[in-house]
């Protein structure tokens, strides 16, 4: 075990030292990634100033949902971004996977460690922020098992948005080129978990329910923080299967992806 | 004019050939619309008309911007920085035609076939499954073509100088990510920019941003009307030539700093 994260240390301190040789546009994409949570977050102020509220969420509910949503995405697409299905399939058309292949340590590791993308800082940071500017404009009843909780919330989000990106990195491996098709579930998903669930027609709500459990993962989590009735009358537990969601589709994406790894074909490149 | 037109026939025929990719994208504008139209029937409630926008329009306003997403290249756009960096541009410059015409013809193909194959797809479908507003008679018909023109020339125009910082440094893509994320805030892409406070919609419009997106709404709404409406696109189109200005000044000096990488 210590074998494995002094490598997966090593190929990470790598790409940090790499990416830090170019300061500059280092520094402009931390700005601009974080520009977009920033915008985001100001155009719902101002949107919630005009209307008052969504579907009866006020403005630091919905910027709760939203700050839980930005800081897991963050924290897994720079986590994961080895597996981000684009990257990935170009990799892969390129032969470089093939590479990886022939060296002596795990591949899931390899590709793991292979891409760590330190500018998703801001995205983080500002997901943070807005966490914590929610926090105060609303009045959370912080009970013990909350702040266990939350946590725990959290890195389901993670494990979940990481499972995504290494289902799309494993459907590479047929199609061998990004299939921006998994953009819908990746970045439709949390566009979609960044509101307050009710709102979606009932087909919508369904699918992201029984077939992708995004429900489970920050709406019904946030309901229970906020203390806010169940419009749709799911059963009481429904709060506290977050983790067994975010981790039960993540222990899926990797059974996958060993799949695809036993009927890998090389591209011949 | 003759090389111009078989520029734009050459890049329109491109665009057409990335079926699955066109399949891809068409699917998620649509998707993200089906999203942002709950969002809006939700935030109208028992409202029927916003500071001027009534439900039905907002829905088609939603429509409106994702099919805009590819005609305009939203989301970023980098061929052009791309060819500086392989060295094609050296060729480029060669060419018998200005280097600005060269691209605008181009793009100029490129956004038509967006626009047949991604926006007018989307519309239809918005159309027959949601419900939208149409421009009502010919003058107001001729306006949204005349508005969507301009805002092409502006949004080209402004992805033309992001991609001509290429020029000054190797590392221009996170310039150009800045420059394109800022889009999404300031055009009115995001939300009408109605709905925001009065002293940020002035402060937009002191930039040519809302240029892009927010007037084709407006005007494509009906929003305005009469004079606001001719109002509006004077405005448009005079930014569409200080920026064309802009750019023919910033590639001459352009053209002096460069330094052609590899080749």
């Amino acid at each position: 075990m210590s074998y494995v994260i002094g490598i997966y240390r090593r190929l990470i301190s790598v790409q940090i030292r790499s990416q830090m040789q170019y300061r500059f546009p280092f520094l402009v994409d931390l700005v601009a990634t974080g520009f977009i949570t920033i915008s985001g977050f100001v155009t719902l102020a101002f949107v919630m100033q005009r209307f008052g509220s969504i579907a009866g969420w006020k403005l630091g509910e919905v910027a709760f949902l939203y700050g839980m949503v930005e800081t897991s995405f963050g924290l897994m697409d720079m986590i994961f971004s080895g597996f981000d299905p684009g990257n990935f399939g170009r990799q892969t058309r390129l032969g470089r996977f093939d590479q990886l292949l022939l060296r002596p340590v795990d591949i899931t590791l390899q590709v793991l460690g292979s891409e760590f993308v330190i500018r998703r800082l801001g995205r983080i940071a500002q997901g943070v922020v807005i966490l914590i500017l929610a926090l105060t404009m609303i009045h959370i009843h912080w009970t013990f098992v909350k702040v266990l909780y939350l946590p725990v919330v959290l890195s389901s989000l993670i494990a979940f948005f990481g499972g995504l990106n290494i289902i799309g990195a494993t459907i590479s491996f047929w199609t061998l080129e990004s299939i921006e098709i998994v953009n819908i579930f990746t970045y439709g998903g949390t566009e979609m978990m960044s509101y307050p669930m009710q709102i979606y027609p009932h087909w919508l709500r369904d699918f992201f329910s029984y077939v992708l459990p995004a429900i489970f993962l920050n709406y019904y989590p946030s309901l229970y923080f906020l203390g806010k009735p169940d419009p749709l009358h799911f059963p009481t537990i429904a709060p506290f299967l977050a983790p067994v969601a975010g981790f039960g589709v993540l222990g899926i994406a990797l059974a996958f992806w060993k799949f695809g790894i036993r009927h890998y074909q090389s591209t011949g490149t | 004019m003759r090389l111009f037109i078989e520029l734009v026939k050459r890049s329109f025929q491109r665009q057409l050939t990335y079926r699955a990719a066109t399949f891809a994208g068409l699917a998620t504008n649509f998707f993200f619309g089906m999203l942002r139209v709950a969002v809006m029937i939700a935030l109208y409630g028992a409202r029927s008309d916003v500071n001027g926008l009534s439900l039905r329009g907002a829905i088609t306003f939603t429509g409106l911007t994702q099919a805009l997403i590819g005609f305009l290249s939203l989301f970023g756009w980098y061929d052009m920085m791309n060819s500086i960096y392989t060295g094609a541009v050296a060729c480029d410059l060669l060419k018998p035609m200005g280097y600005f015409t060269f691209w605008l013809a181009q793009d100029f193909g490129r956004a038509l076939a967006q626009f047949v194959l991604r926006g007018f797809i989307i519309m239809a479908a918005y159309a027959v499954l949601i419900g939208i507003v149409f421009p009502q008679g010919i003058e107001q018909w001729a306006a949204v073509i005349v508005t969507m023109l301009l805002a092409w020339l502006i949004s080209f125009a402004w992805r033309f100088l992001v991609n001509l910082s290429g020029f000054w440094t190797p590392d221009a893509r996170a310039i150009g990510r800045f420059g394109f994320v800022l889009l999404y805030f300031v055009t009115g892409f995001l939300m009408p920019l109605r709905f925001f406070p009065d002293w940020f919609v002035r402060l937009c419009y002191y930039t040519p941003f809302p240029h892009m997106v927010n007037t084709v709404v407006e005007v494509y709404l009906g929003v305005l009307k009469g004079p606001q409406l001719v109002w509006a696109l004077v405005k448009q189109a005079s930014w569409a030539v200080l920026l064309v200005l802009v750019c023919q000044l910033t590639l001459r000096a352009g053209v002096r700093r460069l330094v052609i990488q590899g080749g």
